[in-house]
């Protein structure tokens, strides 16, 4: 798939690999939540550090980050919102909506970054410059609602993506798959009562884990009943009961949705050694899910899928799941 | 936590001398299944129920359509005829708690509220009785549970709200229950954040045993069988 000639910015990509991209940026790392959060900027070092010590970082193809244009923030949030949480920004505020959204006075324009960067990946594949990607952005997005910053979120990510893609791109049916450790109940509620995204979620079971949503009977409402997926795990449950699951549930979903693009809110907080969960996949698990979800991929979009961070907050393990997680899009 | 705060207002009610139809289509029509009978007055006279009616049905309705002398004498029928009059009310002012325990030994779906006077001020149904659990067990807002196992002693409970206050952690609920060994109880913190893996930490520091969930949840309360 696509001439290497096009890519100059990954010379040591063999001609068999995808054209993956790559979306990090420094300032990536200005968000500070303050002391003892989990979702640090040292996550994202730690993800940089094992693409980079993996050797992979020649075989990618780097995005720019630059700030999104706020009309696409607003396709998901009302400005309400987004002016909000800037001014909070600004007026030097420790926290928006919850404790768990600390907040800087960089955190507003990172976010602006981290969607916008989503962005221009997006757009890159849809020029077919780049064949997949995955965006290693902070602050992550899926619990983020419309007028509602939540869970460490503050602007939804894979829903701005999705609704790019459908305003300024023309595709029609977006699919998003969620294997974070928590439901995304913001990309949920965006998108229920829309046929147009399918939302396939995979998670520790929301009696026992954040937020609380997710239950299996969440289908979607109105037009969007049956587009809407959540399969909720027990805590103590591992690999066997998640690929019996994205085996028998969640790839015969995707299949019959036929998505014409495919966005994952990827999580490495399932890990067994990730203490935000009860959940206990191993490294490898997480290497055999990206596989079945490029094969979704390849079935459906032509190979176009971008993974957008979510959580995932060992950083002991981070190195190790971020370089597969990148060597499964390059070996798509 | 009063009947008045959860009590459904917006009655829909119907008088003793309507018809039967008129009661299964009220019932029908706004989704419900329990209809106070009022005087015009509004005082409470009796309930009708969606099984009050099916009972006065005959059996072979469902199958065929009925003779023209049997529906003659269906439609004769009046909410009087089959009403309850044997009523469990409460009041407004009886506790969530009163009404959970009189539905449980009533084995009935809901209460009619009334006031000293005897007139009609809403009605509990189990679902309006939910609605209130949900709301206190705070599950509607974004959460996380921990189960922590505590020796049953004085102070227990202080020590590990404190340590979760100081943490600035909301909470949702806490509930208490028994354990399955003796002198032991677990609690069940519902903390309103996604951040509980230094809580969690600090709770062990403090000597405390940190349940796997699935195996205490609450599956070993005491079994109705």
């Amino acid at each position: 798939m696509g001439s290497s000639s096009e890519s100059s910015d990954s010379p040591e990509r063999e001609p068999t690999m995808k054209r993956t991209g790559f979306l990090f940026d420094r300032r990536y790392l200005l968000h500070e939540t303050g002391g003892f959060h989990p979702e640090a900027p040292e996550r994202l070092t730690a993800i940089y550090q094992g693409i980079e010590e993996g050797g992979l970082l020649p075989s990618l193809t780097p995005v720019q980050a630059t700030p999104a244009d706020l009309r696409w923030i607003e396709t998901v949030h009302p400005r309400s919102y987004i002016d909000r949480f800037n001014d909070a920004c600004i007026q030097g505020k420790k926290m928006l909506d919850t404790p768990d959204n600390q907040i800087c006075a960089e955190s507003y324009s990172t976010a602006l970054l981290a969607v916008g960067g989503i962005l221009n990946t997006v757009r890159m594949i849809m020029e077919d410059s780049i064949d997949n990607a995955f965006c290693a952005v902070r602050p992550p997005g899926h619990h983020a609602e419309v007028s509602e910053a939540m869970g460490f979120c503050y602007f939804n990510n894979v829903a701005i993506a999705a609704r790019y893609l459908q305003q300024e791109w023309g595709i029609q049916k977006v699919g998003i798959i969620d294997f974070d450790v928590h439901h995304g109940n913001g990309t949920q509620h965006i998108f229920e009562k829309d046929p147009s995204v399918c939302y396939y979620s995979i998670h520790e079971h929301p009696s026992f884990a954040f937020p609380g949503t997710g239950r299996v009977f969440e289908k979607g409402s109105a037009e969007g009943t049956g587009f809407t997926h959540n399969h909720p795990i027990l805590p103590g449950e591992g690999d066997d009961e998640y690929r019996k699951i994205v085996t028998s549930q969640m790839v015969p979903a995707i299949d019959a949705f036929e998505p014409e693009f495919l966005l994952t809110s990827t999580g490495f907080d399932a890990h067994c050694d990730d203490d935000m969960s009860g959940i206990q996949l191993s490294t490898e698990f997480f290497t055999w899910i990206m596989q079945q979800i490029v094969a979704l991929a390849q079935r459906h979009t032509k190979g176009r899928v971008v993974s957008v961070l979510e959580g995932g907050y060992c950083l002991k393990r981070l190195p190790e799941l971020a370089r597969n997680h990148v060597s499964v899009l390059l070996n798509a | 936590m009063f009947v008045s705060r959860s009590m459904t207002r917006k009655l829909i009610t119907i008088t003793a001398e309507e018809g039967l139809f008129a009661a299964r289509d009220a019932m029908r029509g706004n989704g419900i299944r329990h209809l106070p009978v009022v005087d015009a007055e509004g005082k409470l006279l009796g309930m009708i129920t969606d099984r009050d009616i099916r009972s006065a049905l005959p059996t072979e309705w469902i199958r065929q359509p009925l003779s023209e002398s049997k529906m003659e004498q269906l439609e004769a029928l009046r909410v009087k005829d089959i009403m309850s009059t044997e009523l469990f009310t409460i009041t407004p002012n009886y506790t969530i708690q009163d009404a959970l325990l009189l539905i449980e030994e009533k084995k009935v779906g809901a209460l009619p509220v009334v006031d000293e006077q005897g007139y009609l001020k809403g009605i509990l149904s189990v679902r309006d009785l939910l609605r209130a659990f949900i709301n206190v067990l705070g599950i509607g807002q974004p959460g996380t549970l921990l189960c922590i196992l505590v020796e049953e002693k004085v102070g227990q409970l202080k020590r590990i709200v404190d340590a979760i206050t100081e943490e600035n952690i909301s909470f949702g609920s806490i509930l208490v229950a028994h354990y399955w060994e003796e002198e032991k109880r677990a609690v069940f913190p519902y903390l309103l954040t996604m951040n509980v893996s230094r809580i969690k930490k600090k709770l062990e520091g403090m000597g405390f045993e940190l349940l796997d969930p699935m195996k205490w949840y609450l599956d070993q309360l005491p079994k109705n069988e």
